[in-house]
């Protein structure tokens, strides 16, 4: 396991992304244009109406004091008030947070189950019909935008042949396994057909590299080959990719949570862009890079569980 | 036999509506699929559409508006304007209950109104302007007000002026009244509608149970709403709404896109219902001397606006956008707002006429006039598509602007802008909200135009405090006649709202204000 200083090293790099993340989030949703007052009221407020708005919501102070009210705010646990659904921030992030995890890890899950076994047998047979007929299919995938999986699932397994609810979302645990399966399936298949290319291609070379050459003459088992030499060495590239794509499964929600109405907060970050909901926006921002940088974090700690000489650098 | 025949007629239509009333059923459920999800559902607060027409549903006005827009009692069983316009006295009901099984009384009314004309609360305090007192005695109630307003009967039946139940609202927790709403509503309100709330997952759905303690009758006369249960899923995606429904795990789904309508219109299990409403769509021309940048603009000139609306053929783009669902304003407003007038499409296709309009205005080489509309909108791509087509022939080079709605909200309050795509669905049963938007140039200089006509001002001011009807339509006739003429906007089409229903439901209405309105509804099989 990686040390103890390796982790409060990497913890603390995190500071910094914050506040930067910070700035740049603060200043961006600033730049785009139009007015909060103005989504907010839409049409029909007079002008001193959308004033007052603007003023309840400290938008007529300068802009760094504005950021400095943000940044002490936020320091505080307190991530301010939505425009849109006048609630504190913080709280409607939580009750949406835990849809969008469960969505994320069940097609993390998915993609792992679907990408992982496929790879071997790919990698196994290369060049085979087997291998091209894979490698195409998941081309299919990679191509597609997600939304547009994500119809065709739709049409196809729920509305024609009612195997799956269209949509929307269970009451418990299991209920939510059958529920989401069709959009975490419309993520997975996206993701999954990342990890199979890398995968299928570092299997193949780590198949061929010469300890394992060695290996086998030795006599070893093609289990033990397997588990001990071939698939450790393959992963950590993998495990990378794994982690990289997580970040981008969390702006894929924005889409899938659309299509599928699943209330989680990819759909809630675009509700907010297009009310220009400044503090809920700021929030959904903070929280996805606590997100991304617990992920990349524990792909660090994975890879460098995986390859000791990572731990040095 | 002159006479017998009318009252055989009557007798007959009477049995027919007898017999169909008595086959409702009550009981059970329906489910609706809605395109977003409600905020707030405060009388005083819902501020935007999602929330305003779910109101009525948990709120009770004094008085109601009729299927054809007329308004009739409500919580109030009679009321009575005095001779100068200026005290409205109403007599509620006896024994009206809340859901609670608390009595609503006058105290209640009061304390109601009073908040929706407080402008430190919601955005809607306005349309209660121009009352300066409110009195309960018993059951009779006395609005007094600073000066005649012909709205105020209109307002009176207004999801603003709903009913809520005072002692339960101030005992709610928090010091301000926001944080009281916002307790009040958390816990499940007592209502004075149809429906109390029973549950809301935000963004995800929300439920609303039968409320027993509700007045009013149905035509069977058996007590309303039939329906034990309402359920709401929120899915914004079109196409996912109507595959739920297609699915049959929805009864209802609203919003659907024009594009679809003749496809479920053709599905046995469904009725596609194409409610009337006040939704117009046009597109506000700037009409000030000089543009944003400084340089000329061709479209103050009247003759341009008249020309580029003779030189746009409304049938075709009825039937590209709305897919004939639509149909051409015949003026400022939709001919389902009361005072109305507008006897025929306004500027029917004529490039002839057009290309004559530009040439007297000294533009006969053209011109190059920019349209901004919503990115990501097919409807607006393909009005613009159209009318640069259209409007080629005459010399006009029509340049795309794509921006989301804050930025063309932004773009029309500053007015930078040549022409951009709008639209419009009144709140209030009376045509003052609308014409006081569209041309009034002393509210939001006539949605944003610059238009400043003196003679539509003066009327519309007048118009606000004329309590003569007959008076008062007839400056509405004036005020919708200049308009035309002025023509400050591109007058496109009125669209209705477009909801799909299972042949099982019955009843379900969407108002011409939009209002979901599920007191009626049942289910059939």
């Amino acid at each position: 396991m990686p040390s103890l200083s390796y982790l409060v090293a990497r913890l603390l790099q995190i500071i910094p992304t914050f506040l930067l993340v910070m700035i740049f989030i603060f200043l961006l949703v600033r730049l785009l244009p139009g007015d909060p007052a103005i989504a907010m009221a839409e049409a029909k407020a007079t002008d001193a109406q959308l004033e007052q708005i603007r003023h309840n919501l400290g938008l007529d102070q300068p802009l760094p004091v504005q950021f400095l009210v943000f940044v002490k705010n936020t320091l505080t646990g307190d991530l301010g008030r939505s425009i849109m659904l006048k609630a504190p921030v913080t709280e409607i992030i939580l009750s949406r947070l835990p849809t969008t995890i469960y969505l994320a890890l069940y097609s993390v899950v998915l993609a792992i189950l679907l990408a992982g076994p496929l790879a071997f047998v790919a990698a196994s047979r290369v060049n085979s019909p087997v291998d091209v007929a894979i490698r195409s299919i998941f081309q299919v995938g990679l191509s597609m935008p997600v939304f547009y999986i994500g119809l065709l699932l739709l049409t196809v397994l729920a509305a024609q042949l009612r195997w799956f609810p269209v949509g929307g979302y269970g009451k418990t645990f299991l209920a939510n396994l059958y529920h989401l399966i069709l959009p975490a399936l419309s993520v997975a298949l996206y993701t999954s057909a990342i990890i199979l290319r890398n995968l299928r291609a570092s299997l193949i070379e780590v198949l061929d590299a010469d300890y394992v050459q060695f290996a086998r003459a030795k006599g070893l088992s093609p289990r033990i080959i397997m588990t001990r030499h071939v698939l450790r060495n393959a992963l950590v590239s993998t495990v990378t990719l794994l982690g990289l794509s997580i970040g981008n499964l969390m702006s894929g929600t924005l889409v899938t949570e659309t299509v599928f109405a699943i209330p989680g907060v990819g759909r809630l970050m675009l509700e907010a862009i297009f009310a220009r909901d400044y503090p809920l926006i700021q929030g959904l921002t903070l929280t996805f890079a606590v997100l991304v940088s617990v992920v990349f974090l524990l792909t660090d700690v994975v890879q460098s569980w995986l390859d000791p000489r990572l731990r040095q650098s | 036999m002159k006479r017998i025949l009318p009252i055989m007629l009557g007798a007959t239509l009477g049995l027919l509506a007898a017999t169909s009333a008595f086959a409702i059923e009550r009981g059970g459920a329906m489910t609706f699929a809605r395109y977003d999800d409600s905020t707030v559902i405060d009388p005083v607060y819902a501020d935007r559409n999602p929330d305003l027409w779910m109101v009525n549903g948990l709120y009770e006005t004094l008085l109601r508006n009729g299927p054809d827009g007329s308004i009739v009692p409500g919580l109030a069983e009679a009321h009575e304007v005095s001779a100068d316009g200026k005290t409205i006295t109403l007599t509620l009901r006896s024994g009206l209950k809340f859901s609670d099984g608390s009595d609503l009384t006058g105290a209640d009314v009061v304390f109601s109104l009073d908040r929706a004309r407080d402008a430190n609360l919601g955005p809607w305090a306005g349309l209660l302007g121009a009352v300066d007192k409110v009195t309960a005695d018993g059951n009779k109630i006395t609005v007094s007000l600073k000066n005649p307003d012909p709205t105020i009967i209109s307002i009176l039946a207004t999801f603003n002026t709903g009913i809520m139940p005072k002692a339960a609202f101030e005992k709610a927790a928090g010091a301000t009244d926001q944080e009281k709403a916002r307790a009040f509503f958390a816990a499940g309100p007592v209502t004075s509608g149809p429906f109390v709330m029973k549950s809301h997952v935000q963004g995800s759905s929300m439920s609303f149970e039968r409320n027993p303690n509700y007045w009013r009758q149905g035509a069977d006369g058996k007590a309303l709403p039939y329906l034990d249960r309402v359920e709401f899923l929120v899915i914004p995606d079109d196409a996912t709404r109507i595959l739920k429904l297609q699915a049959g795990e929805v009864d209802a789904a609203e919003f659907i896109p024009f594009a679809r309508v003749g496809e479920l219109g053709a599905d046995p299990n469904l009725k596609m219902e194409l409610f009337p409403s006040t939704r117009i769509v046009y597109a506000p021309i700037n009409t000030r001397e000089a543009k944003k940048d400084g340089s000329k603009n061709p479209l103050a000139d009247v003759r341009v606006r008249q020309a580029l609306n003779y030189a746009t053929d409304k049938t075709v783009l009825i039937k590209l956008v709305t897919f004939d669902t639509g149909k051409p304003m015949t003026s400022l407003m939709s001919a389902a707002t009361q005072l109305h007038y507008g006897p025929e499409p306004l500027y029917p296709y004529d490039p002839e006429k057009a290309k004559q309009l530009l040439a007297d205005a000294g533009l006969s080489g053209g011109f190059e006039v920019k349209l901004t509309t919503l990115a990501g909108s097919a409807d607006d791509a393909t009005l613009f598509t159209a009318l640069q087509q259209m409007w080629a022939p005459l010399g006009v080079n029509l340049k795309v602007e794509q921006v989301d709605n804050p930025t063309r909200g932004e773009k029309n309050r500053s007015g930078d802008f040549d022409i951009h795509t709008y639209g419009w669905a009144n709140d209030v049963n009376d045509p003052a909200q609308v014409t006081g938007w569209l041309g009034y140039y002393k509210q939001r200089q006539a949605v944003g135009t610059g238009w400043n006509n003196q003679e539509f001002n003066t009327l519309f001011e007048a118009s606000n405090i004329e309590t003569d009807p007959a008076k008062r339509k007839g400056e509405y006739k004036r005020m919708q006649e200049i308009y035309a003429t002025e023509a400050p906007l591109l007058f496109l089409f009125e669209t209705p709202f477009a909801v799909a229903v299972s042949k099982s439901i019955e009843g379900y209405v969407q108002t011409p204000l939009g209002a979901n309105d599920f007191s009626e509804a049942w289910r059939a099989d």
